[in-house]
């Protein structure tokens, strides 16, 4: 037990005294205490009370035959404790914790959707990712639950559709999505407007909801690293890290050095990839097609070394369980710092576009603003808390891969707005690049793989990595066998969402393009 | 006026509709090359040499596709918007004398600048029009936007088209275009380049093309037109994207006229006034490269507290400079 560990557990022994009824440690870093049903809430009293920064990751519930887990994940001075409790599966009720920590909104109903716990207290326990007719006894992520075709007309719930005006008539209401110009992958929002201004905003996700979680418990861990990196093709080295690092605790395998070295690198790779595909994309949201047409151009360049060190531009099925699938060969090396070196000078460019250009500083500046105590409340990750000036970034937190050995600067901006939130993504690419000419100096020598049984022992483990939009987090319990009993992703969009609702109320239509699009939303990420 | 076979040629051929027809066209390919070499893409390609045939494959592409009028439309004048606003832009044009002369020849008179002004309004007013008959909401936010945004923006372009007027004494355009011996640009520069701002802004252009934001209202104005009428609704927006252009030269460029190297005036004429266009077509396309669409709020500031106040005084200091501008008059 290292110390912020003991810490967190003598503070909670003292106390909730008599309400604990187990504490441990699941890896270095992982704390954990159980308690009954309800004093869930009193134990995240204290975290929150003892940490401003204590923020909840995410919310897993588990299927354990006659009851059902659920597990409070809180990130509190770098390391995760994680909050156990327990609810009867036939009468599944539990009360809500969105009054302590508004984030918890989106989780609640997530798990209130999958596993039928009904959260009481929740201001809004309406279906979030499955659709409005699904069947209101048919919870997929319960064990017992039959996987057939449902009926759905019948049960078809006809009052969910949206009116044109609120019920006391003075708020007109704009449908932003499933389908629409500004959205690339379908979600809905409501917007009630008054006016040009927007005063109420309810976000419906699940449009592309694909049940990945339940698909993972089906096919083995190897078949699920295919899978996972399917959850998002433009974070997939991401997806695919935090899986393998899950299975890897448990499985009590350590990485060898070559390979961390090699992991880093691709995500570097995918984070560059990624935030310039959405630095791109804003200036597409703002009508700056130009700053749209060269990001992507450049772009091609990180395309390309994705594809000389994994072989695949896009999704790149580089990394597996014991370290990654393919060795960087030497040739390419030069070839890579060239590239880089050539996006670097752009980047100083286009840094200096973003500082100076005056039509897009109109567009961006002090739109969107979320307040550092938002963002603390919120639970956002990423680049977004990083915009509103919350130090939190998982590679210094906790550093996984080789980011404890590797020198880089954690970016923050005070303003908060969409432009800091740009600006994050920007700077950040600069410093993925000094990353990776680090990690190109610096590879060590040796294998680049071990080798691992296909059965993985019983036993759980959370892992978490940055990825481009924030913190991802996995929970893999495996019972076993082959097969994983339960695969936890809690996508950083996810996270983000309910903050689009924060900043887009109370401000102007027009802005809420450019509002949006600096939250970098992945909805199919978000529905997984 | 008798019908002679000399009236028919300049209306249908040369300079009138046929040549406005496919000049315009060229002039879109112009644009869209030009961007996307501003933006390092290709642009046209395949259709024609370089692409140039482009414009005209999506024409005829779009008149052969299915012609969709929504239910709740206002019928008739949605059907009538497209080609009342396309012919009106057109019979602006044959007021501009293209080769030194009128279209219509002697069609000219004191007073024409002021019409071909009005008739841009006017033809503005029914693409304002098209989109409020759709009875759709983002059609109808796109409408209301163009409304606010000509009527906003045509009161610095009349106050700034008076200065090449002013210094002409003449409210002709083809006067004012035969007056410069040293193109009013080079007497009045800040004047020109105020007239191209707003022009951006009448053409709905970057930074100004609000009415076009397809991230916030989808297609706009044009959103529920398909087909034919999307085809000409399309057409009278690049024809009206050359008018401008074609009245910032005859104002500011010297108009047509240029050094004649050897005799048929007309020839040498009507290549300088395309050349002319050409640059000023693409001085505005690269304005549209280079900045992001305003927010509409912000199309009004800087129309009624820049764009309006810096054009009179424009016109203030053209009129007290235009003593020591006389001598290069004569």
């Amino acid at each position: 037990m290292t110390n912020a560990e003991h810490e967190i557990a003598v503070l909670l022994n003292n106390k909730l005294g008599e309400k604990i009824l187990q504490t441990g440690t699941l890896q270095p870093g992982r704390a954990f205490v159980r308690v009954g049903a309800n004093a869930q809430r009193d134990a995240l009293e204290v975290l929150l009370e003892a940490d401003e920064n204590a923020g909840l990751s995410a919310l897993t519930g588990v299927d354990l035959g006659k009851t059902i887990e659920l597990m409070y994940h809180i990130r509190t001075r770098k390391i995760i404790v994680t909050i156990r409790t327990e609810v009867p599966k036939e009468d599944a009720k539990i009360k809500s914790v969105t009054d302590l920590i508004p984030g918890a909104n989106f989780h609640e109903r997530e798990v209130a959707d999958l596993f039928g716990v009904k959260f009481e207290g929740h201001p809004n326990l309406k279906r979030l990712v499955l659709p409005d007719d699904w069947p209101k006894n048919l919870f997929p992520l319960r064990k017992d639950a039959e996987v057939v075709v449902p009926n759905r007309m019948e049960n078809a719930d006809v009052s969910s559709g949206d009116g044109q005006t609120s019920s006391d008539g003075k708020l007109i209401n704009i449908i932003l999505g499933p389908q629409h110009p500004a959205l690339i992958e379908p979600e809905k929002f409501s917007l009630k407007v008054d006016g040009e201004i927007v005063r109420e905003v309810e976000p419906r996700i699940g449009y592309v909801h694909r049940g990945i979680e339940k698909a993972a418990e089906k096919r083995t861990y190897l078949q699920d690293i295919y899978l996972v990196e399917r959850i998002c093709g433009i974070c997939n080295a991401c997806h695919a890290a935090c899986f393998c690092q899950a299975v890897e605790a448990i499985l009590g395998v350590s990485v060898p050095s070559r390979a961390s070295y090699l992991r880093t690198l691709i995500l570097e790779l995918n984070r560059i990839h990624s935030h310039m595909l959405l630095l791109g994309h804003a200036g597409l949201e703002i009508g700056y097609e130009t700053l749209f047409q060269y990001m992507w151009r450049d772009r091609e360049a990180v395309m390309d070394i994705v594809e000389w060190l994994t072989g695949n531009r896009v999704i790149a099925s580089f990394i597996t369980i014991g370290g990654v699938r393919r060795d960087l060969q030497e040739e390419t090396i030069p070839k890579i710092k060239m590239e880089l070196a050539n996006l670097k000078k752009k980047m100083g460019f286009y840094k200096h576009l973003f500082e100076n250009d005056p039509t897009f500083k109109m567009r961006t500046k002090n739109v969107g603003v979320l307040s550092k105590q938002d963002a603390l409340k919120l639970c956002v990750v990423g680049p977004v808390a990083r915009g509103s000036d919350v130090k939190m970034d998982v590679r210094k937190d906790e550093p996984y891969a080789a980011y404890g050995e590797i020198p880089f600067n954690m970016v923050t901006y005070s303003e908060g707005g969409s432009w800091a939130r740009l600006m994050v993504r920007l700077d950040e690419i600069i410093e993925s690049i000094n990353i990776i000419n680090y990690v190109l100096e610096n590879l060590p020598s040796g294998p680049y793989r071990v080798r691992v049984p296909r059965i993985v022992p019983a036993g759980e483990a959370i892992s978490r990595v940055e990825a481009p939009r924030g913190e991802l987090f996995y929970y893999v319990k495996s019972n076993g066998t082959a097969y994983p009993e339960r695969v936890k992703v809690r996508t950083p969009t996810f996270a983000n969402i309910l903050s689009f609702v924060r900043i887009a109320e109370g401000g102007n239509i027009a802005d809420v393009p450019a509002s949006f699009v600096s939250l970098d939303p992945c909805f199919s990420c978000t529905d997984r | 006026m008798s019908l002679n076979p000399e009236f028919v040629f300049r209306v249908l051929v040369f300079p009138g509709f046929a040549f406005i027809l496919l000049f315009t066209m060229f002039c879109d390919w112009v644009e869209r090359k030009v961007e996307a070499r501003m933006q390092n893409r290709m642009g046209p390609a395949y259709t024609g040499p370089a692409g140039v045939l482009q414009p005209l494959a999506d024409f005829v592409k779009l008149l052969t596709k299915e012609d969709i009028v929504p239910f709740d439309t206002r019928n008739v004048v949605f059907r009538l918007a497209p080609i009342l606003s396309f012919s009106i832009f057109v019979f602006a044009f044959l007021f501009l004398p293209v080769d030194g002369v009128n279209v219509i020849l002697n069609s000219n008179f004191e007073g024409d600048l002021i019409l071909i002004l009005t008739l841009v309004s006017i033809a503005n007013f029914f693409l304002f029009l098209s989109g409020w008959s759709s009875t759709n909401p983002y059609s109808a936010v796109g409408a209301t936007r163009v409304l606010t945004q000509f009527l906003g923006y045509d009161i610095p372009l009349f106050i700034l088209a008076l200065a090449p007027a002013f210094l002409a004494s003449n409210l002709s355009i083809s006067a004012i275009a035969s007056s410069q011996n040293v193109p009013f640009i080079l007497l009045i520069p800040w004047a020109f380049a105020l007239f191209i701002i707003t022009l951006q802004a009448e053409l709905e252009k970057d930074p100004f093309d609000v009415p076009h934001a397809e991230t916030e209202i989808v297609g706009g104005y044009e959103t529920e037109y398909t087909g034919r009428r999307l085809a000409f609704l399309k057409l009278a927006k690049d024809v009206q994207i050359v008018l401008g252009a074609a009245i910032a030269v005859e104002l500011f460029l010297g108009g047509p006229y240029g050094p004649v190297f050897f005799s048929l005036p007309a020839f040498w004429y009507a290549l300088w006034f395309v050349l002319k266009l050409v640059v000023v077509i693409v001085i505005s396309e690269y304005l549209t490269c280079v900045f992001a669409r305003l927010r509409i709020d912000q199309v009004l500031v800087a129309n009624w507290k820049v764009l309006l106040p810096l054009s009179i005084l424009s016109l203030a200091a053209t009129v007290a400079l235009s003593l020591y501008f006389n001598p290069l008059m004569r």
